[in-house]
């Protein structure tokens, strides 16, 4: 008969099969994560408690609005940025050159009066961020009519989102209202945070 | 700690040997790297997950007779920085009351609840934000509709009589 030897028992615990789900899980969460767009601004949204997520499948107008009351438009549809981008210089008698197209699909966001186009578009996205201070949309310059217009006519599609931070002031959420009623846009999605329902 | 083992067993003593690399690879700052990923983002996933609440405004150029809403089923309730004002009937009448409430629980929600139980289901609110009303203070007010039930709203701008009365009631 063999000697019965009293097993020792190894104090190091075999990881790989938690290293085998901490990777697992580590590569869901990273291939799921949506990182959130650029923003020119900052932007903290009122909170509400609405429960239907924002749809950004199908195409969306977003209208932003800064703590400032700066207004910012941006759209992930591309056809309808290149056809505004179109429309838009050739409104206002600017020679686009490709160079210019390219920082202009480059960047996400329209902020800007169209009198400083020729120079944003001529500047990398990241160093244009100083003169994006809003699009107009006084009774005597309103670009972002104009904006919207050529957006709308591109996709009708286009639903249309409004994205206010909570300090803003409501008069430029009213003059964005006015002019978008005004082409017949009457349902806008407003983006809020979500918020816990009172009993 | 985390280690791959595939040597089986070391002999211990014995005669001298050419030395035998071990294949155990420590894991501890892999794994320690992959739970602090997984950490930050599962946190960055669940954090900014916007909603929205749809507002539809009257078409502008639609002239179909829409149906009237009496006075007394009507409240208007004007925005305010930090404070909601509320009135019921026409802002010149003599008569007519402009009190004024806070957007908390006790504030301009049960104003409202109170009001819907009396009056019924043809309640209407009219929202006019005054000028000094952040966005914020219109979506609590959108919002206090959700929250009461209440789907007939009229979102409107301000107007000189109503700006009269919240001046004249002094609050």
């Amino acid at each position: 008969m063999p000697k019965v030897k009293a097993k020792r028992h190894s104090v190091s615990l075999d990881m790989t099969a938690m290293c085998d789900v901490a990777f697992l899980l580590l590569t869901f969460f990273m291939l799921t994560a949506k990182f959130r767009p650029e923003e020119a601004v900052t932007i903290t949204p009122p909170s509400s408690i609405s429960e239907k997520p924002l749809n950004v499948k199908d195409g969306m107008l977003m209208v932003s609005v800064s703590p400032e009351g700066g207004v910012y438009l941006a759209t992930d549809d591309q056809m309808a940025r290149e056809f505004m981008l179109e429309r838009m210089a050739n409104r206002y008698g600017i020679a686009v050159t490709a160079e210019m197209k390219k920082n202009f699909m480059a960047s996400e966001i329209v902020g800007y009066p169209l009198g400083a186009m020729r120079q944003v578009l001529n500047m990398k996205p990241s160093e244009a961020k100083a003169l994006s201070k809003g699009i107009p949309l006084d009774s005597s310059n309103n670009e972002l009519s104009y904006w919207v217009g050529y957006a709308k006519l591109s996709n009708p599609e286009l639903k249309v989102a409004i994205k206010g931070d909570k300090e803003s002031n409501y008069k430029v959420f009213a003059d964005i209202i006015g002019t978008l009623q005004a082409q017949n846009i009457n349902i806008f999605q407003l983006v809020t945070g979500p918020e816990n329902k009172p009993k | 700690m985390a280690e791959i083992d595939s040597s089986g067993g070391g002999k211990k003593g014995g005669k001298k040997r050419s030395k035998k690399m071990s294949t155990k690879i420590d894991m501890t700052p892999m794994v320690d790297l992959g739970f602090l990923l997984i950490t930050f983002f599962m946190l960055t996933t669940t954090l900014a997950k916007p909603v929205t609440m749809q507002l539809n405004m009257p078409d502008k150029t639609d002239t179909k007779e829409t149906s009237p809403v009496k006075l007394s089923e009507t409240l208007t309730v004007c925005p305010d920085a930090n404070k909601v004002y509320y009135y019921q009937g026409i802002p010149t009448e003599a008569g007519t009351v402009m009190q004024v409430t806070n957007y908390s629980e006790t504030g301009i929600r049960k104003v409202i609840a109170d009001l819907k139980a009396k009056v019924g289901n043809n309640f209407t609110i009219v929202i006019k934000p005054t000028k000094g009303a952040k966005y914020r203070n219109m979506i609590d007010m959108l919002d206090e509709c959700a929250i009461t039930n209440n789907k007939r709203y009229a979102l409107l701008e301000i107007d000189p009589d109503t700006e009269a009365l919240i001046k004249r009631s002094g609050k």
